[in-house]
């Protein structure tokens, strides 16, 4: 391995120049394995963190022993209007740091170039070579390089940059104890490269043609094929489809055990907390309140772990880039470009994760679109209504509840989709940024890199969704279960009866103690907060058809959609083990207070048309305010989605009970 | 020497960029990927969707995808 020392400056450093180094910002164009090298070089100890007021991150971490690493986003350029560049000069000016970090001018930075694709990476070292900042330039994937018979002179290149040039392989580990040893010494440029946009091309080119061998090679006739196949109208969709729906088998296939797993921990933690303290507020607020909202959020993370570790391991074999413009020719028309794909798809799991990848849309409006139409994509928290109310209504076709199922997901791609054409023809409007991408090499995904984006994603959920949510879910089981009424004299009845009859017939006793339970809990919830408030408000959901009831349903699962079920579950019978099939069949059978079907089919059909299309997420509504860049953006996502769903609602409730069905 | 719209080009075929007719900040970004003045590229599909290798020699390893929008406004000088 050559590592090359850049000359002794020819003029006098100042302390600055000299001082230890501490700080190092990495830059570098976008798939030049930045942040492969940064993982390679900082392990498992690195962290990621927001820049304040941004959506963009950095990973930050010890690259070298007593230097800290700023791992920036890609950029092209220093002087471009995208935010990555925005944060990259901020940055490199001392004027910028991840949150939580001082911001101060980094002691040196770290040029990362693609070795293989030097010619218009130089531009860039040469804008960042034209601060004056201590530089060490890494030639990145020199083993690809070297594997395409291409040689780089380090000496010479060096010598031309003016400072220290070390061959990497981020992959492979290749030259990372030299490039740490020249970190440590890193100084300013003893050159300075040209001002001005023609005359740094001019010079970046003139370096490349002295420090690369200038060797002709064979036109990548492979990767030609590859990209006509995956960008061809009909090829490149079908083999989109497959790569997805192959992607969402896997995630729902595997993320079903750890699941369960996860659901039978939380159901033992309940268990073991519950045996340990004694019958009562704190009993019920850490078993009932903490322990269950908990695991109601955990339970999500296999998905998106895997989703998030699937997804960087397909990004990192270069398809993802291809498949964009294949998407792109199909969201255009709905003011959307390809590059919300990978978002949408997400959100199909959850959409805090989805939420998050729109980071990766370079257009601002593009991005707001695309967060604005995310949730009306069926999650999996939508599963459990959707499985409730298909079954209410088809309860003699598992063939028909399949379709209605299937139909849900379509209507939502549908109302996300059109809610996007609106949001672009009014709020948002103005011309959508035609696509430009950079196609990278296809190569083997990096599965060290995949494995710490998953530990990241999965930490930043657990982290942010997680302590909303059990603030929710202690609010949720406070109005649920305050203020606290005496047994009604029905249940009180029923028990006393049961205790004469227990000595003589035990089951019918323990049957009577069950129904008293049940009534007990019928009344406590018509008669908690949450009740009271139900039977306020009802008259407001009256024309969607939902009862004192139903509305409480409603309102309960605004936090988070998947209550819905439990509440029904728990007002209705009394019980909230909603896998019982006595449940669901006294759900099917429950009665209104005048005592007509809670769940005709108007209004099951306008129910499940209500939950395809509502908000009833709050983390969602708190990702989408932090990532679109303020709460009207969630206001209005919320009060839009709201809106549609409660005027659907309604149309279905009316032409169901038209048609008299 | 004649200019034409990149999309004009046939597939494989090798032209030098000759200026892009686009507003400042598509311009911007599209020279700071490679796509300037005097820049050489090679097509390697062009339809609905244009790809081109920038370029020649070993440093073609850069490829470009483009909206045709793009492509349209593009204008080359083709290689004989």
């Amino acid at each position: 391995m050559t590592t090359v020392s850049a000359p002794p400056p020819g003029h006098t450093k100042d302390d600055d120049a000299t001082g230890s180094v501490a700080r190092v910002a990495l830059i570098g164009n976008p798939n030049v394995g930045k942040t492969t090298l940064f993982n390679r070089l900082a392990g498992v100890r690195h962290k990621t963190a927001n820049f304040p007021g941004t959506t963009q991150e950095a990973h930050l971490g010890p690259i070298a022993p007593g230097v800290t690493g700023i791992d920036l986003p890609g950029v092209y350029g220093l002087g471009l209007s995208t935010s990555e560049s925005e944060i990259a000069r901020a940055v490199l000016s001392g004027d910028l740091a991840p949150v939580g970090e001082h911001a101060s001018v980094p002691d040196a930075v770290l040029i990362v170039l693609d070795a293989m694709n030097l010619s218009r990476n130089l531009r860039l070292a040469g804008e960042v070579l034209r601060t004056g900042a201590r530089v060490v330039v890494a030639l990145n994937m020199i083993d690809a390089a070297r594997r395409r018979g291409l040689h780089l002179d380090a000496a010479r290149l060096s010598d031309l940059l003016g400072c220290a040039v070390v061959p990497v392989s981020g992959r492979t580990g290749e030259g990372l104890g030299d490039l740490r040893s020249e970190l440590a010494r890193a100084n300013a440029p003893t050159r300075t490269p040209p001002a001005d946009e023609s005359g740094l091309e001019r010079w970046a080119d003139e370096v490349f043609a002295a420090g690369a061998s200038s060797g002709e090679t064979a036109p990548d006739r492979l990767t030609d094929r590859l990209d006509r196949a995956f960008t061809h109208p009909i090829m490149g969709v079908l083999t989109f489809a497959a790569v997805m729906t192959g992607l969402f088998y896997v995630i729902f296939r595997l993320a079903a055990h750890p699941m369960d797993w996860i659901d039978a921990i939380f159901a033992w933690a309940g268990g073991a907390i519950g045996s340990m303290i004694p019958p009562g507020l704190i009993h019920d607020l850490l078993v009932d309140g903490v322990v269950a909202g908990v695991g109601a959020t955990v339970i999500f993370l296999p998905q998106i772990c895997l989703l998030f570790f699937l997804m960087s391991l397909l990004e990192g074999t270069g398809y993802l880039a291809r498949a964009a413009f294949v998407i792109d020719r199909l969201l255009r028309p709905f003011g959307l470009s390809g590059h919300a794909f990978v978002p949408l798809l997400s959100g199909h799991a959850c959409a805090l994760p989805g939420i998050m990848a729109a980071r990766a849309i370079p257009d601002r409006r593009d991005r707001l679109a695309t967060i604005l139409s995310l949730p009306f994509m069926s999650c999996t928290a939508r599963i459990p209504v959707y499985v409730l109310l298909t079954g209410l209504l088809f309860p003699e076709s598992p063939a028909m509840q399949a379709v209605a199922f299937t139909g849900c997901y379509v209507f939502g791609v549908l109302a996300g989709l059109f809610s996007s054409l609106i949001a672009r023809r009014t709020i948002l409007k103005g011309k959508s940024r035609p696509m430009a991408l950079e196609l990278p090499s296809y190569r083997l995904p990096d599965l060290r890199s995949a494995l710490l984006t998953t530990r990241d994603r999965g930490w930043i959920f657990l982290r942010k969704a997680g302590t909303v949510i059990v603030v929710i879910s202690m609010v949720l089981w406070w109005v649920g279960e305050f203020p606290r009424t005496a047994p009604p004299e029905q249940a009180v009845e029923m028990r006393a009866q049961a205790e004469d009859i227990a000595p003589t017939d035990e089951a019918r006793a323990k049957e009577l103690s069950d129904e008293a339970d049940a009534v007990e809990s019928r009344h406590a919830a018509a008669h908690s907060f949450m009740g009271r408030l139900g039977t306020a408000i009802q008259p407001v959901f009256a024309p969607t058809g939902a009862d004192r009831q139903l509305t409480v349903g409603i309102l309960a699962s605004f936090a988070a959609r998947e209550v819905f079920v439990t509440t029904m579950a728990v007002q209705v019978v009394g019980m909230d083990d909603t896998e019982d099939e006595g449940v669901l069949s006294a759900l099917a059978n429950a009665e209104r207070d005048d005592g007509t079907p809670v769940f005709n089919p108007a209004t099951s059909w306008a129910m499940l048309v209500y939950f395809v299309l509502a908000m009833q997420c709050l983390p969602t509504l708190v990702v989408t305010a932090r990532e679109a860049g303020g709460w009207k953006w969630a206001g209005l996502q919320l009060g839009w989605m709201t809106a549609v769903a409660y005027g659907f609602a309604a149309a279905t409730y009316l032409a169901v009970s038209a048609l008299g069905a | 020497m004649q200019t034409i719209p990149l999309t004009q080009l046939k597939r494989g075929q090798s032209a030098t960029i000759h200026r892009a007719d686009l507003d400042a900040e598509d311009a911007t970004m599209l020279r700071a990927m490679g796509l300037r003045p005097e820049a050489t590229l090679r097509v390697c599909r062009n339809g609905s969707t244009c790809i081109v290798a920038v370029g020649t020699g070993h440093a073609c390893t850069c490829r470009i995808g483009l909206d045709r929008s793009l492509a349209d406004r593009v204008l080359v000088q083709p290689h004989s």
